[in-house]
């Protein structure tokens, strides 16, 4: 009938399964290679009310900065590099920019620097870039890479004037960017306040909302069957689950007058209550690694409930998904992993991208 | 045996011939000397030698004056008429032509005021000559040209030599371009792809006029 409809873009999603004391476990790779996370929602089934120990760990959330009208050659400016960007551990992310449309620019910990503009501005920027690798057709958004920790850019260097001149004469790159920055040492908070002082910024704290669901038809998994096969329910039909139940949708399928096919998928059981919890802001990595291993804990008293689920989604304008693997907007931008914790430790992995990504590691 | 009888026959009359042939050869050349116009014997010899007419129009060719032909490439190549030498290499030494250029471009435009129409400006421009102008690069497809200014020494069909500053001399592609130069105040944007003519060629070419172009 409609024939955008036939065709969907493809999406990914990458199972796993491994338990967490096995030394060739790679979640810790995983939750830290994910730079840029949107927002973090945990579901506990057979649970009232938020433990006080989860509670403490969310409300030490690190902050974070909305600064407005940042130009992008304050990265490179002397200080800031010494003292913030070759230290670590600084997160930006330019803010309300489409990566389909705008200029996208972001700063990743381990000092790259990352531009994703479009055509004209990367003809007029004179750095060398890359097309992108989500291009149809004709060249119209390039990647341009660079390396602040790398010895030609060094202050004071050819390349590093070249840099800095075409950021500043000839395209003035200029955006609202999210700045977060786990805590550590003051130097770093010195020099990053005389940048904040120049230009307007407001702080921001994550948001937290926490509500207890009742009677909720729950799936039971069990953790040797990750595909579905005879205990547990496949994957996909999990994460629809989850997302109904974060979204909020029921999922009866009541004969009512809106028609929703949305069912818990079989094996079910009925709990009493079950908690849903979220984080959002620009969160961490480092936080929610933190998060994981409080969840982890979480089993160490006897619950009644086998599995609980932690959710992280990435921005949907993020030039990144994970690592330095180039992330795409075509007609869903979400990058997202979600870690199902079982009672022995187990743990299984869903990471799920859309069709401008490349495969999850 | 009757052949050979015949045989006999015909020698004997032969040899009896003989002596009438030497007597009328004696006849034959006293008569002819007497008939003959008194000429040396050259003479009778070259007139007796027949002299073939030879029958093509022979047009007496004009004598053209030789042109100056020029050099071909080849030749222009190995004397290097048009590589600089490296003294010769110098941003200073290029300066006043950048002078005389600007008066130029201001006689040809009657005086760039602020108030001069844009319009009429571009069209004079298209045909200018742009020999010691200074050209910045403002855009390209590739991004290591983009930046790089100086004074244009040689506009060659498809490449601007520019020489630097830093007294480089540096060649940069017309195409996938765009130059920007810059005169009292009026900068205008040259599509490098559009342009690729010699610049004797260009005065005479018509440009369209187009929306915009994409590089």
């Amino acid at each position: 009938m409609y024939p955008e409809l036939d065709k969907c873009p493809r999406s990914l999603l990458v199972c796993e399964k491994s338990n967490f004391e096995h030394e060739k476990s790679r979640h810790d790779t995983h939750v830290s290679k994910h730079y840029f996370n949107h927002k973090v929602s945990v579901v506990i089934p057979e649970c009232g009310a938020l433990p006080s120990r989860l509670a403490s760990v969310i409300n030490n959330f690190s902050k974070y900065f909305l600064v407005m009208n940042l130009p992008v050659y304050e990265f490179l400016d002397k200080d800031f590099l010494k003292n913030v960007v070759w230290n670590g551990a600084l997160y930006a992310l330019s803010y309300r920019t489409s990566i389909d449309q705008d200029n996208t620019i972001a700063l990743l910990p381990n000092s790259q620097l990352i531009l994703s503009v479009d055509k004209d501005t990367y003809e007029q920027l004179g750095l060398e870039g890359k097309p992108s690798q989500y291009n149809h057709r004709q060249p119209m958004r390039y990647v341009v890479t660079i390396d602040l920790t790398d010895k030609s850019m060094a202050p004071g260097g050819k390349r590093y004037q070249r840099v800095l001149s075409s950021l500043k004469e000839r395209v003035p790159l200029k955006s609202d960017f999210l700045l977060g920055r786990h805590n550590s040492g003051t130097d770093g908070d010195r020099a990053l306040q005389s940048l904040l002082s120049r230009y307007q910024w407001k702080e921001h704290r994550p948001v937290v909302s926490s509500h207890t669901l009742k009677d909720l038809p729950c799936p039971s998994l069990h953790a040797l069957d990750l595909r579905g096969d005879q205990r547990s329910c496949d994957p996909h039909s999990f994460l629809e689950w989850l997302g109904a139940v974060s979204a909020g949708v029921s999922c009866d399928n009541t004969a009512a007058s809106f028609l929703s096919t949305y069912v818990c998928p079989e094996p079910q059981t009925l709990v009493s209550q079950a908690l849903h919890c979220t984080v959002s802001g620009l969160l961490l990595p480092e936080d929610i690694y933190s998060l994981l291993q409080e969840l982890r804990r979480y089993f160490d008293e006897p619950k009644f409930t086998s599995w609980l689920s932690l959710t992280v989604h990435g921005f949907m304008d993020s030039p990144v998904s994970w690592g330095d693997a180039e992330h795409g907007f075509h007609k869903g931008g979400e990058n997202f992993y979600n870690l199902v914790l079982f009672k022995n430790q187990d743990y299984w992995l869903h990471m799920g991208t859309g069709s401008h990504d490349r495969c999850p590691p | 045996k009757q052949l050979g009888r015949v045989h006999r026959y015909r020698t004997k009359r032969l040899n009896d011939c003989s002596q009438s042939d030497k007597q009328a050869e004696m006849f034959t050349n006293g008569f002819l000397k007497n008939s003959l116009p008194g000429m040396s014997k050259k003479e009778i010899g070259d007139f007796m030698l027949r002299k073939a007419v030879v029958l093509k129009y022979a047009k007496k060719k004009k004598e053209k004056k030789k042109r100056a032909k020029g050099l071909n490439a080849k030749q222009r190549r190995e004397m290097k008429v048009f590589q600089l030498k490296p003294e010769h290499q110098k941003y200073d030494l290029f300066l006043p032509l950048h002078e005389l250029w600007k008066q130029y471009i201001r006689d040809l435009c009657n005086g760039l005021k602020p108030e001069s129409n844009p319009q009429s400006i571009q069209q004079r421009l298209l045909k200018a000559d742009f020999h010691g102008a200074i050209l910045t690069v403002a855009r390209s497809k590739c991004p290591s040209y983009v930046g790089t200014t100086g004074i244009l020494v040689q506009e060659m069909k498809h490449v601007f030599k520019i020489i630097t500053k830093e007294d480089k001399l540096k060649v940069i592609p017309k195409r996938n371009s765009v130059f920007a130069v810059e005169i009292d105040g009026f900068v205008s944007h040259i599509y490098g792809s559009k342009f690729e003519l010699r610049s004797s060629e260009r005065s005479a070419k018509k440009f369209k006029v187009k929306g915009t172009i994409d590089l």
